[in-house]
C-alpha cells in the first residue's frame, strides 16, 4: 500500500517536473520567436539597408569644385582663372570589409610599399575612425599606380580608387587670403554639417572664398554603385548618381591690380585694400605675410601647417580683417568730420601750432606734434596732419562727440565682407574706461583720441569703409568679393551681387568737402605728396601709429594712408586704397610708395 | 523484433517532423555550398543526403532493438565513447585548431556529438535505479562524475560550445529525476553570483562608464570580497552546527543562502582573477557585436544582416546576398538558420521554429507517457540534448546569445551531428511504440 503511493507520489512529482519543463520549451521558443519577428519584420527595412550596403559598394565621385576668376570674365576665353582642378585619384578601402584584423594588414601593407607611406600611419588613421565608414588611404595618385593596382586586383581586394580632383591655386600666395584653402572635413565640422549633404571623407573650405562659398563651390558628389560579394569580386557596376560640378564664381577682384599691390609689399607686413565705395566691389585685398595654398593641401601637409601656425609672423593672419591697429593721424578725419558736423565748425578757424600742445591741469601735460607749424586752419591741419590742431580741436570737443561718429562710420562693427573670420575695431567709452582700468576719463585720453592714439584700435576694412563713406557722400557699401556666381558650364549667371547699402551717414556737402580739399592737400604739398605727380588727382591721408611694442628689431610705429582718386571725379569711377604696414616708417615712407604703385596701375589700366 | 501490428504503433508525426527539417536544412546546405560567380556547387549536400541515408537505417534499427538493453548495456556504451572522446582528444585531426574529429578518409566521426547520447543513457540508468535516495545531496556525485569527466576532455579539444551543452542536459536529467530542488538551485544561483559580477566589471572597464559607485568598487577590491565571502562562510558554519543541535527551521533559512552567496562571491574573484583579457573582451562583444566588427562580433551582424533582411517572404531560394555572396560565415553549418530566415523569410524561419519545437514537445510528450522511470528520464533527456542545442544555435544567430559554435540538430551539416539526432529518434520511437505494451 505504502508502496504504490510512494510511486503515485513520486510520478506526479515527475509529471509536475515535466509540465515545468514544457512550459520552458514554449517559453524560450517564443523568445526565439519575437526576436525572429523583431530582426525580420520590425528591423527589416534596417537589415535590409545593411544587406544592400554589403554588397553593394558605393564608390564616390567627386564633384568637380567650382573655379574663381577675376572680374575681367568673359564668356569665351582668355580669362584669369585663379582657382582651378586637375585630375587625380584617392585610394580608398572600407575597414570592416575585411574579415580579420590579420586579413586587413596583409593587405594593406603590401598597399603601403607600393604607395610609399608609412603602415603605421594608415593603420592609426584606420583605426582612429568608424569601421564601417570609407576611409581614404592615400589622395592624389596618379594614374599609373592605379593601373598597378587594378591589373593586380586580387592582391588588394577591398581596396577601391575614385577619382579626386585636386584644386590648383594657380597664383599661390597672391591671393592665400582671398579665396583660402580646402582642406578634410574636422569631426567638429562633420558633426555640423552632416544634416547639411556633408560626407566625412570630402573637402570643405577652410578660409577665405573657399570656406565662405563652399556650399556653391563644392557641388553634389555622384557615386558608382558596385555589387560585390565578400571577396569584392565585382558583379557589375554602374553609375548610380551623377556628380553635379560646383558653382564657379567670378569675383570684385581685378588680377592685375592685386598683382600690383601684392608685388609692391613684397617683404613687407600688412594690408592692402582698394574698393569701389559705389559698389563695395574690393578690386585688391593682399595681406602680407602670406603662405602658398597649394602647399597647405598638398600630400604631406601636417608638417607644413604646423610651420605656418607656429611662425611668428602669423602668415595665416588675413591682416586686412583680421588685425587691428591704432588708426592714429587718418583718425582725424573723424575729428575734423565730429566738429563740423556738430560743433559748428567752421573750417577756416585756425589754431596756433608751437610744436607741442600743454594740456592745462594739476600736473601740466605736454603733447607734442612733430614739427612746429604755425597758425593753419582746418584744411592745412589735415594735409600737414598737424596734431596740435586737432588735440585743440579734439578737447574742444570732447571725447563723446568723436565717438558717436566713429561709431556711426563702422568702425567698431564688422563691415560684413564676404570672408570668414572677420574681426572689428574697438572704441573705448568712459565707462569700458572705468570698468577696465578702475580710472575716469582723462582730459589726456580725450587728447590722445582725436589723433587716433590711445585706446581706439580699427581693422583695415573699417578705414576703407570710412574713406568710402568720403567719397560715396556718406553712404557705406557692404565691400564684398563675389561679383557673380555662374552655372558650372559658365554659361548662365546665377547670382549677381547686388550692392547693399551698409549705412548712411548724413554729412553736409561742407563738410564733405572740406575733409575732401584738405585730402587733396595733402597729396598736393602735404604728407602725400609723393603722390602728387600721377595724371589723376589723388586725395589721401597718411598715418603715424605708435605702438606700445617691446620688440627691438622693430620700428615700434605702424603706418597707414588711406586715399581714394579721382578727387574730383564721378563717384561710379572713384577707387579707395587703404594701406597699412605693420612696423613700417612714417606712413609717408613706408604706405605711400605702395598706394602710389596701386594708384599708377590702376591709371595704366584705365580705371578713370 | 517487430511484430506486425506495431507498425500502427510507429510515430509518424515524428518521423514526418524530423524528415521534414532535415530535407530544409539538406536545401540550406546546396543554398550555402553554391557560387553564384562560379554557378557551381561545394557538394556538401551530397554528403549529407549520404548521412541521412545512413541515419534513417540506423533509425530503424534503434526502433527495433528493446530500448531496455541500452539500459542494460549503458555502462559500455559510456566507456566505449568516453575512450574514442579520450583518443580524439589526443590524436584527431585538428581542424581550426580543435581535435575533435576522428578522420577515416572520406568521412569524419566526431565522438563528442555521440558522447551526449551516452551520457544521457547512464544518467537514466542511474536515475532511475537511484530513484528514492535521488533527494540527497551525496547521490548527485555520481551523474555530476559522469558529465564532467567528458566535459574536461571535450574543453581540451577545445571545444566550448559542445561541453558547454552537457551541463544544462544534466541539470534537466537531475530535475526531472527528483533531484531536491533546493540542491539545483544552489548550484545554479552559485554560478550565476560567479559570473555575474565579473562580467558586470569588465563592462563597465570597456564601455568606459567610469563614474565610482559604492557597489562596483566593492566588487573591485579582492580582499574584501574574500572577507566577506569568509564571514558568510562562518555565519553558515556557525548556523549549521546550531541547526545540529537544536534542529530549528530557522537556521536553515540563513545557513543556506549564505553558503550560496558565499561560494558565488569566492568564485568570481576567481573568475576575475583568472580571465585573460581576450576573454573578457569576448563577454563584451557578446554583449555589443558592434564593439567588434572584425573578430566574433563579425559574425553576429552578418548573421542578424541576413535574417534581418530577409523580411517576410524572404529574397528566394539561392537568392540570398548574405549567404550568396558570402558575408554570412559558417553558413552551413552554425550559421544555417541565417540562410533560412534569409532566403525564405520569417515564413520559413517560422515554418522551421514550429518543427523543431514540435519534435522537442513530441520528445516530453513520448517522456510523459513512457511506461517506465528509465524511458520517461531517456526520452527527457534527449530531448533536452535537442532542446538546447536550438535555443544555443538559434538564440547566437539572432544576438540573443552568445556566440559558441554549436550546430543546429537536424539542421547543420554534419555528420555525426545527424546520426546522432536520428539514433535519438529512433529511440523515442522506441520508447513511444512500447507505452503500448500493457
Amino acid at each position: 500500500m505504502s508502496q504504490t503511493s510512494l510511486r503515485n507520489r513520486m510520478l506526479e512529482a515527475f509529471r509536475r517536473r515535466m509540465f515545468f519543463l514544457i512550459g520552458l520549451i514554449a517559453a524560450v521558443f517564443m523568445i526565439l520567436l519575437i526576436q525572429t519577428v523583431n530582426l525580420q519584420l520590425i528591423q527589416g527595412e534596417t537589415y535590409k539597408q545593411r544587406a544592400r550596403m554589403n554588397m553593394e559598394n558605393y564608390i564616390p565621385i567627386s564633384a568637380s569644385r567650382g573655379e574663381m576668376y577675376d572680374r575681367n570674365f568673359k564668356i569665351g576665353g582668355g580669362n584669369v582663372v585663379i582657382v582651378s582642378n586637375r585630375p587625380s585619384f584617392n585610394i580608398t578601402t572600407i575597414p570592416a570589409s575585411f574579415k580579420s584584423k590579420e586579413e586587413m594588414a596583409a593587405v594593406i601593407r603590401p598597399l603601403c610599399g607600393l604607395l610609399k607611406i608609412s603602415y603605421d600611419e594608415v593603420m592609426s588613421d584606420i583605426r582612429s575612425r568608424n569601421p564601417w565608414e570609407r576611409v581614404v588611404i592615400r589622395e592624389d595618385i596618379g594614374f599609373d599606380t592605379i593601373v598597378v593596382i587594378a591589373s593586380n586586383q586580387h592582391r588588394f581586394p577591398n581596396i577601391d580608387w575614385e577619382d579626386a580632383p585636386v584644386r590648383v591655386y594657380n597664383y599661390s600666395n597672391m591671393f592665400s587670403h582671398t579665396v583660402g584653402y580646402i582642406g578634410a572635413i574636422s569631426p567638429a565640422e562633420y558633426k555640423r554639417l552632416r544634416d547639411s549633404g556633408y560626407r566625412h571623407y570630402q573637402k570643405i573650405g577652410k578660409s577665405g572664398l573657399e570656406g565662405e562659398y563652399d556650399s556653391l563651390l563644392r557641388g553634389t558628389d555622384g557615386h558608382y554603385r558596385r555589387v560585390v560579394d565578400v571577396r569584392n569580386r565585382i558583379e557589375g557596376e554602374e553609375v548610380g548618381l551623377q556628380a553635379v560640378a560646383g558653382d564657379n564664381v567670378v569675383l570684385s577682384i581685378d588680377f592685375e591690380v592685386q598683382k600690383a599691390a601684392w608685388e609692391a609689399m613684397k617683404d613687407l607686413k600688412g594690408s592692402c585694400i582698394v574698393v569701389k565705395p559705389h559698389t563695395g566691389e574690393v578690386i585688391a585685398l593682399v595681406s602680407r605675410p602670406d603662405f602658398d595654398p597649394n602647399m597647405v593641401i598638398s600630400k604631406n601637409n601636417a608638417k607644413i601647417i604646423e610651420e605656418l601656425n607656429t611662425d611668428k609672423n602669423k602668415p595665416f593672419l588675413n591682416r586686412a580683417i583680421q588685425s587691428k591697429y591704432p588708426p592714429a593721424s587718418t583718425f582725424k578725419i573723424v575729428t575734423s568730420i565730429a566738429a563740423l558736423e556738430e560743433d559748428k565748425w567752421n573750417p577756416n578757424l585756425t589754431f596756433h601750432c608751437p610744436g607741442k600742445y600743454t594740456l592745462k591741469g594739476f600736473i601740466d601735460k605736454d603733447f607734442f606734434c612733430y614739427d612746429a607749424h604755425g597758425t593753419l586752419d582746418m584744411y592745412w591741419a589735415i594735409a600737414k596732419s598737424c596734431s596740435v590742431y586737432f588735440y585743440q580741436l579734439g578737447y574742444k570737443i570732447g571725447p563723446t562727440i568723436i565717438l558717436k561718429y566713429a561709431d556711426y562710420f563702422g568702425l567698431a562693427d564688422k563691415t560684413g565682407i564676404d570672408l570668414p573670420g572677420e574681426t572689428q575695431g574697438f572704441l573705448p567709452t568712459k565707462k569700458w574706461k572705468l570698468k577696465t582700468f578702475g580710472q575716469q576719463w582723462f582730459d589726456g585720453d580725450t587728447v590722445n583720441l582725436s589723433i587716433g592714439q590711445g585706446f581706439v584700435s580699427v581693422t583695415p576694412i573699417e578705414m576703407a569703409n570710412l574713406v568710402s563713406a568720403i567719397v560715396n557722400g556718406g553712404i557705406i557699401m557692404r565691400p564684398h568679393l563675389v561679383n557673380e556666381v555662374l552655372s558650372p558650364d559658365n554659361k548662365k549667371v546665377l547670382k549677381k551681387t547686388e550692392p547693399r547699402k551698409l549705412r548712411e551717414i548724413p554729412l553736409s556737402p561742407m563738410t564733405l568737402d572740406t575733409l575732401r580739399q584738405g585730402m587733396r592737400l595733402a597729396v598736393k604739398s602735404g604728407t602725400a605728396a609723393r603722390l602728387s605727380y600721377l595724371k589723376v588727382p589723388i586725395a589721401g591721408k597718411t598715418g603715424t601709429a605708435q605702438t606700445r611694442s617691446k620688440r627691438k628689431d622693430d620700428y615700434s610705429q605702424h603706418a597707414w594712408f588711406v586715399g581714394y582718386a579721382p578727387f574730383d571725379g564721378p563717384v561710379e569711377n572713384a577707387v579707395a586704397v587703404v594701406v597699412m604696414i605693420e612696423y613700417g616708417v612714417a606712413g609717408a615712407v613706408s604706405a605711400v610708395p605702395i598706394a602710389e604703385r596701386v594708384f599708377a596701375k590702376m591709371i595704366s589700366l584705365g580705371y578713370f | 523484433m517487430l511484430r506486425r501490428n506495431e507498425i500502427y504503433k510507429i510515430d509518424y508525426v515524428l518521423i514526418a517532423a524530423v524528415m521534414a527539417v532535415i530535407v530544409i536544412g539538406i536545401l540550406m546546405i546546396y543554398s550555402a555550398g553554391f557560387d553564384p560567380i562560379d554557378r557551381t556547387n561545394s557538394g556538401l549536400y551530397k554528403r549529407q543526403i549520404v548521412w541521412f541515408i545512413i541515419g534513417f537505417i540506423l533509425m530503424l534499427m534503434m526502433t527495433f532493438v528493446r530500448y531496455k538493453s541500452l539500459g542494460d548495456y549503458c555502462l559500455y556504451i559510456y566507456f566505449f565513447v568516453l575512450l574514442l572522446v579520450i583518443f580524439t582528444t589526443f590524436f584527431g585531426t585538428p581542424i581550426r585548431n580543435t581535435r575533435a574529429w576522428l578522420n577515416f578518409g572520406y568521412f569524419s566521426i566526431q565522438p563528442s556529438e555521440f558522447m551526449k547520447l551516452a551520457v544521457v543513457i547512464v544518467l537514466a540508468k542511474y536515475l532511475e535505479l537511484r530513484e528514492r535516495d535521488i533527494r540527497h545531496l551525496r547521490e548527485l556525485l555520481v551523474p555530476t562524475a559522469v558529465t564532467a569527466a567528458p566535459v574536461l576532455f571535450v574543453l581540451m579539444q577545445p571545444d566550448f560550445g559542445t561541453a558547454m551543452v552537457f551541463i544544462p542536459v544534466l541539470f534537466a536529467m537531475l530535475f526531472i529525476g527528483g533531484a531536491d530542488v533546493s540542491h539545483l538551485v544552489a548550484v545554479i544561483s552559485i554560478a550565476t553570483i560567479a559570473l555575474i559580477f565579473p562580467m558586470a566589471l569588465t563592462y563597465r572597464e570597456w564601455v568606459a562608464d567610469q563614474d565610482a559607485s559604492i557597489i562596483v568598487s566593492f566588487f573591485q577590491d579582492y580582499n574584501l570580497l574574500f572577507s566577506v565571502a569568509g564571514f558568510l562562510l562562518l555565519v553558515s558554519i556557525t548556523t549549521y552546527i546550531l541547526h545540529f543541535f537544536l534542529i530549528k527551521k530557522i537556521f536553515r533559512k540563513i545557513y543556506i543562502p549564505s553558503i550560496v552567496v558565499s561560494f558565488g562571491l569566492f568564485f568570481s574573484v576567481v573568475i576575475m582573477r583568472f580571465l585573460k583579457d581576450y576573454q573578457k573582451k569576448r563577454i563584451l562583444v557578446f554583449l555589443n557585436p558592434d564593439l567588434d566588427p572584425h573578430g566574433s562580433g563579425y559574425n553576429v551582424i552578418q548573421s542578424k544582416i541576413a535574417i534581418g533582411s530577409g523580411g517576410f517572404f524572404g529574397k528566394g531560394f539561392l537568392n540570398g546576398s548574405q549567404a550568396q555572396l558570402g558575408f554570412l560565415p559558417e553558413k552551413s553549418s552554425d550559421f544555417i538558420f541565417p540562410v533560412i530566415a534569409e532566403e525564405w523569410g520569417f515564413a520559413g524561419a517560422v515554418i522551421l521554429l514550429g518543427l523543431l519545437c514540435l519534435i522537442v514537445l513530441r520528445g516530453a510528450q513520448i517522456a510523459l507517457e513512457a511506461k517506465d522511470k528509465f524511458g520517461a528520464l531517456l526520452a527527457a533527456g534527449i530531448s533536452s540534448i535537442f532542446f538546447f542545442h536550438i535555443l544555443i544555435n538559434v538564440g547566437m544567430v539572432l544576438g540573443i546569445m552568445p556566440v559558441t559554435g554549436l550546430p543546429l540538430s537536424f539542421v547543420s551539416y554534419g555528420g555525426s551531428n545527424l546520426l546522432v539526432g536520428m539514433i535519438s529518434v529512433g529511440i523515442l520511437i522506441n520508447i513511444r511504440m512500447n507505452k503500448f505494451v500493457y
